[in-house]
């Protein structure tokens, strides 16, 4: 019996390591060779067309980026808008001897170790670090906008209740980065309470992260996107885990299909129309798409989101205008600016490099098939019942005392903080 | 004016009807004449047959591929007399009245309308149908397979072009690529299968492989292996339908080939677009509700939801006091 719980434990150790890996996908992303775009722009406007037989510009293939850049600019750089080949090939270098190492994992069997193994084993390697310094392009630092009082309102009371659910636990005891700005104490009345927001984030919460992470498995909505294989969001960015598009176009329709996050992707059409819109009360996960083309580039407006999605924090007002652009015959820039009043103080704007694949490998899954297989939430959910049959039988600890979810440590390979942290988010 | 003959009532009844129809036809006329630009190219620039744009079956192929009659649910018990024919709605769909019935159909299989099961393949298939909600993977919102994402009732967009032809489905945001040129074989088994796609004159027809064998045909129970291997053939008949037929083969369900055919409609409307379907959300509680802490559903044997049906008409609801005087 024990070993059966111990057994349901470690699959939904294994579940809560994924999550976390979903959410920290937004932060260290892809990069682009600037130097390569200028003149490969040049290259658009001399060589031979890349259009469609009814001349409209081509953007088919299989797309992916082959650099890692971070999302956010390390505050470290400034307003420096690229590494030196110096400090390319440093940082390369400390990634490689941090996931080379064999022990990035707290003890073996402590509660904040369960996601250890499956990191450790995972992120072994990693892509070669970009020339940019950050993905963000504006504002200068490279940097996401400070956050409006409300959003910054909203963010704290989600962070107040995951520190109320993680305060008898041993994160809190030994002031882990996890339990940052909380403080340990008897379990907290608030753990049967409702969260003070639907919680709908893909990845990890922490202390910066204003997600929905929580220590609690009542249901599945108190799991997060990614362990409910919903965590495919835009904008994407690939993330740690990576992704491929594939893009197929006919007059009228430009259609991408993003294999995404690890088995949660999702088929997009985006009509060339100049339609208004869907009305304002029809949202949806993806929002709603209108594409038209702006000489070579495909431009699209994407509005209607639904509250329940979730991207840096932004929800129903989320406001994309894309923009992608086939630099060359291996190359498509894309930017995207991204705005909410109600989120952020300014707009601001992401740029990404995708290199183009070879067409006939058929390395796209098109399978998103997380759900098919999610026997995690299962695992977690009757993980969590059976440690409260436990405690109520005398058998087990009181649930309220056990981090089963948000303890932080070693996600992706790194530390939370100091030298073995990952140096492109640090 | 407080007491309508029985006989007015249904005068009125019927002139609403006609008047309603009526207006459908006109603005029906003024969409196809008015709201359309130009119809759709039937030729793409590379001269082939063009199947871009939205798409629908419009068929009972997706309760059952086989002709049958109408039933008053898809799972049903016995009601007041023992008899088979006399089925009343077992309580899951019970609740939802006439919403709930399997409308009668022709059946899409062509030639004897038989499928070829082997014998034992035919007493699994007999087994999904009783335990149909249990078994039938669209309940739990997982990928469909090919061919039953073509004609389950939700919209689909072919988006054209000359070395593939990608065909987004509105359940659950899924699609499938149909390979024109050349592509290595797919690196796993897949739900969706593999799709390579020729030109035979003006009728594209599609291979597809590479099948799991977890997908089933329809809400009935009609299920394959994962030895099934389809022909399809696209054939544009009017600029908005396409003939569309399946050769289906699987030696270890079926005991010789076998063929299905239908019409899909193009979906007309001016503003026609595909939107999400993301049924993921939608079956947590279906999937997942026995593991709640707090139970939504009242009782739980084992993950089998037993539901209670109780119908309680609300007071003041008007239709049920005229009904009722």
């Amino acid at each position: 019996m024990k070993r059966r719980f111990l057994e349901v434990l470690g699959v939904a150790a294994v579940i809560v390591a994924l999550v976390v890996l979903l959410k920290l996908r937004q932060s260290p992303v892809t990069g682009q060779t600037p130097a390569a775009a200028t003149p490969a722009r040049a290259e658009l406007t001399a060589g031979p067309a890349l259009r469609t037989p009814w001349n409209e510009p081509d953007l088919q293939g299989l797309w992916t980026y082959d650099v890692e850049v971070p999302l956010q600019r390390p505050s470290r750089f400034g307003n420096r808008e690229f590494f030196t080949p110096e400090e390319q090939a440093q940082l390369d270098q400390e990634r490689t001897r941090i996931l080379g190492q064999s022990d990035r994992r707290y003890s073996s069997g402590s509660e904040q170790d369960v996601g250890g193994a499956y990191n450790q084993a995972i992120y072994t390697t990693h892509k070669p670090t970009g020339r940019r310094t950050s993905l963000i392009v504006d504002p200068p630092d490279g940097r996401i906008p400070p956050l409006t009082p409300e959003a910054q309102k909203k963010r704290a009371e989600i962070r107040a209740f995951q520190l109320a659910l993680l305060q008898a636990t041993d994160v809190c005891k030994q002031k882990l980065e996890g339990c940052s700005g909380g403080t340990y104490g008897p379990p907290s009345p608030r753990r049967s309470e409702i969260p003070p927001h639907y919680l709908t984030v893909g990845a990890a919460g922490g202390p910066t992260g204003g997600g929905g992470v929580i220590n609690r498995s009542d249901n599945p909505e108190d799991r997060n996107l990614g362990e409910r294989c919903m965590a495919a969001v835009l904008p994407d960015f690939g993330g740690n885990t990576g992704f491929m598009l594939q893009i197929v176009q006919s007059p009228g329709t430009v259609s991408i299909f993003y294999d995404t996050g690890q088995g949660q992707g999702w088929q997009r059409i985006i009509p060339m129309t100049t339609n208004p819109h869907l009305p304002s009360h029809v949202r949806q996960w993806w929002g709603n798409s209108r594409g038209h083309w702006e000489g070579n580039t495909l431009v699209v407006d994407v509005t209607n989101f639904s509250a329940k999605t979730y991207f840096q924090g932004s929800q129903e007002n989320l406001h994309l205008i894309e923009r992608w652009t086939r630099l060359d015959a291996n190359t498509i820039e894309y930017a995207v600016t991204i705005e909410d009043p109600t989120t952020w103080t300014r707009p601001w704007t992401v740029k990404q490099e995708y290199k183009k694949q070879n067409d006939s490998a058929n390395r796209i899954y098109k399978e998103p098939r997380c759900h098919e297989g999610n026997f995690g939430m299962t695992a977690l959910l009757a993980g969590a019942r059976a440690q409260e049959r436990a405690f109520a039988q005398g058998r087990g600890p009181d649930p309220a005392t056990i981090c089963t979810a948000g303890c932080g440590g070693f996600a992706l390979g790194f530390a939370d903080t100091g030298e073995d942290s990952n140096p492109l988010t640090r | 004016m407080r007491r309508w003959s029985t006989g007015s009532m249904i005068a009125v009844a019927l002139a609403a009807a006609a008047l309603a129809t009526l207006a459908a036809v006109i603005s029906l006329s003024i969409t196809r004449s008015a709201g359309r630009g130009s119809p759709p190219a039937t030729r793409t620039a590379d001269g082939k047959p063009n199947f871009s744009g939205i798409w629908q079956a419009n068929n009972e192929a997706h309760w059952d591929l086989q002709a049958h009659e109408a039933r008053p649910g898809a799972v049903t018990q016995p009601g007041v007399y023992p008899y088979a024919y006399a089925q009343v709605p077992a309580a899951p769909v019970l609740a939802l009245g006439a919403a709930g019935g399997v409308p009668a159909s022709l059946g899409v299989v062509e030639g004897d309308g038989q499928i070829p099961y082997t014998p034992e393949a035919a007493a699994i298939k007999k087994e999904n149908a009783e335990h149909w909600i249990d078994r039938d993977p669209e309940l739990k919102c997982y990928l469909p397979g090919i061919p039953r994402a073509m004609y389950m009732p939700y919209p689909f967009q072919i988006v054209q072009n000359t070395n593939k032809i990608n065909i987004a489905y509105a359940f659950t945001s899924t699609a499938r690529t149909i390979h024109l040129d050349k592509v290595d074989p797919p690196p796993d088994d897949t739900y969706m299968g593999h799709s390579v796609g020729r030109w035979e004159g003006d009728t594209l027809v599609v291979d597809v492989t590479n099948f799991n064998g977890k997908n089933w045909f329809d809400r009935a129970g009609n299920f394959h292996s994962d030895a099934l291997h389809l022909v399809e053939r696209f054939t544009l008949i009017t600029p908005d339908a396409i003939h569309y037929e399946v050769t289906i083969e699987d030696p270890k369900v079926f005991t010789r080939p076998w063929k299905i055919s239908m019409p899909l409609y193009r979906r007309l409307e001016p503003k026609m677009e595909l939107l999400e379907y993301r049924c993921i959300e939608f079956v947590e509680e279906f999937l997942y509700g026995n593991l709640r802490k707090q139970q939504l559903v009242k009782r739980w044997e084992g993950d089998t939801i037993i539901v209670d049906v109780t119908r309680k008409v609300p007071a003041g609801d008007k239709l049920y006091e005229w009904y009722r005087r």
